[in-house]
């Protein structure tokens, strides 16, 4: 009995692993396939004679450019978060600070404001001083998108540092900021890597600001190249696929990087608040 | 080095006001900017939603009137209730799922967190590129996944996304397929506080499995669960990027949940003004 609900247990787990990587898996293959067997009947679940065309076509399309300004905007974006950010939260835990609850509830309540909502008057503010359509404006929005986030974990992480640890670098001669600098931060990296893991995927994976902000191909995310890619290709599945994969590879990696400060940072933003 | 002052009730004084000038300089920046992004664009957008705004013309002040436009529109009704139903289901769905995953995934020791990253690497991919590899998924042609599936049981392919009564529930296995782990996550955070000598003096007092769930690790588990609800509600409620991937925005002569009106200004007949009061 004890075996036999051991032996269902892993097919679940199988089961689950499939429905969850089976899908990805099969883009991934459908992207090594020449176009003609693409829609091979039954379809074949491994490439028979791979093929890098399809990759080959993203780069003659200049999607990897789209690449480039997506990963160039999520780094921008991120460490300019994490800098703001943790300044902040390190005032907010250390120093006594002006309005101290209603800054604390501007960067709670901001975490639930859906970007969506504010995108069109916030694309009419853009255009209003000139930013619209310009490679400043995504960092930008991105960075004030995950601050509130970036604020908070760090906030609650910066409180497990001992103060006291804090004040005896000062009393062996370090100044504030280097106190700061030599033994706090580096006890927060879970934090500040946690805010960077979750700010990158929430950069990278955006489409609907990157779509309403910018115009000018050149200025593109990955995200919005790949729909207008698909506006124009619509039945290249090979290629389409190929996009897939290479806008899957860095928030995926980047996750299993460092999956472990993501879910312990969730876990304690979350449930310690 | 700090010099040491004398702490005469004038130098704390100047002392607490140095220290929060520090403090408010510190948290300024980040503040400032949070404001100007996530605020300052929600409060133009609702000054936005008491004029009459044509493109980007403003025509003057009309009070509630765009408000009571929506709430006129059948659409705007329809929208609402699809974005309630799509919400809903999708929860159903995700929340006992990922209970499931939680339980099974506490109870496998180290090849549970394996599993765990597994279940969450859908999650961490973008929603638009979600829903670019589940369109080839679904294709309906004998060539695609979902359809050679129909044709195994001898059935013609069927275009799931435009089937009337197939489209929302396509979509909201799409949508429970991306993240449904994280909630596992917070779950298991969960269930690792409930004490294992209370399921075992259970067991030692004849509870069954189900019953032991039922009045020990479910009400326990209450507050993890409303946090998983709540996440999920905001997150399913707001889901704009999948729909508009799987479906191109309304395609089919019907509008899209109700997220997405404040998208597509320029497909529908509505105005920025009242496209912008979606935000409550």
């Amino acid at each position: 009995m004890r075996t036999l609900s051991r032996i269902a247990l892993v097919l679940a787990c199988l089961l689950a692993g499939i429905v969850a990587l089976g899908p990805i898996l099969w883009a991934a293959s459908t992207s090594f396939k020449s176009a003609n067997r693409i829609f091979a009947v039954p379809p074949e679940l491994l490439p028979r004679s791979p093929t890098l065309a399809h990759y080959a076509n993203l780069i003659a399309e200049g999607v990897h450019w789209a690449f480039l300004n997506s990963f160039a905007y999520a780094a921008v974006a991120v460490l300019a978060a994490l800098l703001f950010g943790a300044t902040a939260g390190y005032a907010l835990m250390r120093y006594p600070v002006a309005g101290r609850p209603a800054v604390l509830l501007v960067f709670l309540a901001t975490m639930a404001v859906p970007g969506f909502a504010v995108l069109l008057p916030t694309q009419m503010l853009a255009a209003g001083i000139g930013l619209q359509n310009t490679w400043a404006i995504l960092p930008i929005l991105y960075a004030g998108h995950i601050l509130p986030f970036t604020v908070w974990v760090t906030r609650s992480h910066f409180a497990t540092v001992p103060r006291e640890l804090e004040q005896a670098a000062e009393i062996d001669g370090y100044s504030r900021a280097e106190a700061v600098w030599r033994i706090v931060l580096p006890g927060a990296k879970p934090a500040l890597l946690a805010a960077a893991t979750f700010g990158f995927l929430h950069c990278w994976n955006d489409y609907v600001t990157g779509s309403t902000m910018v115009d000018a191909p050149e200025l593109r995310t990955l995200q919005v190249a790949l729909i207008f890619f698909q506006g124009f290709h619509g039945r290249d599945w090979g290629s389409l696929m190929a996009g897939v994969i290479i806008a899957t590879i860095p928030p995926v990696v980047v996750f299993l990087l460092f999956r472990k400060f993501l879910i312990g940072g969730f876990a304690d933003g979350s449930v310690k608040g | 080095m700090h010099t040491i002052r004398l702490a005469t009730p004038r130098g704390l004084d100047v002392l607490a006001r140095q220290a929060r000038l520090v403090g408010s300089s510190l948290v300024a920046p980040a503040l400032l900017l949070v404001i100007a992004i996530n605020i300052l664009p929600a409060l133009y957008g609702f000054y936005l939603s008491l004029h009459k705004v044509f493109f980007f013309g403003n025509e003057g002040f009309v009070g509630l009137a765009n408000y009571a436009a929506l709430f006129r529109d059948p659409f705007a009704w329809q929208a609402i209730g699809r974005s309630l139903l799509f919400t809903f289901a999708a929860l159903a769905v995700a929340v006992p799922l990922a209970l499931l995953a939680a339980m099974g995934i506490s109870r496998l020791g180290s090849w549970g967190s394996v599993l765990l990253t597994v279940l969450l690497v859908p999650w961490a991919m973008s929603p638009i590129v979600v829903a670019l590899l589940w369109k080839w998924i679904l294709v309906p042609s004998p060539g695609g996944l979902v359809g050679a599936a129909f044709t195994a049981f001898g059935l013609p392919p069927q275009d799931l996304l435009t089937n009337p009564l197939l489209a929302m529930p396509t979509l909201i296995v799409v949508a429970v397929w991306r993240n449904f782990a994280f909630a596992t996550i917070i779950l298991i955070g969960g269930l690792g506080q409930i004490p294992r000598d209370l399921a075992k003096a259970a067991a030692v007092d004849g509870l069954g499995a189900w019953e032991s769930f039922r009045k020990i690790t479910l009400p326990l588990l209450a507050p993890s669960l409303l946090i998983v609800i709540s996440m999920l509600t905001i997150s399913y409620f707001n889901e704009v990027q999948l729909i508009i991937g799987l479906t191109g925005a309304g395609r089919f002569g019907r509008p899209p949940p109700w997220p997405m009106r404040s998208t597509t200004p320029a497909s529908s007949s509505w105005t920025r003004g009242a496209a912008t009061p979606s935000r409550r």
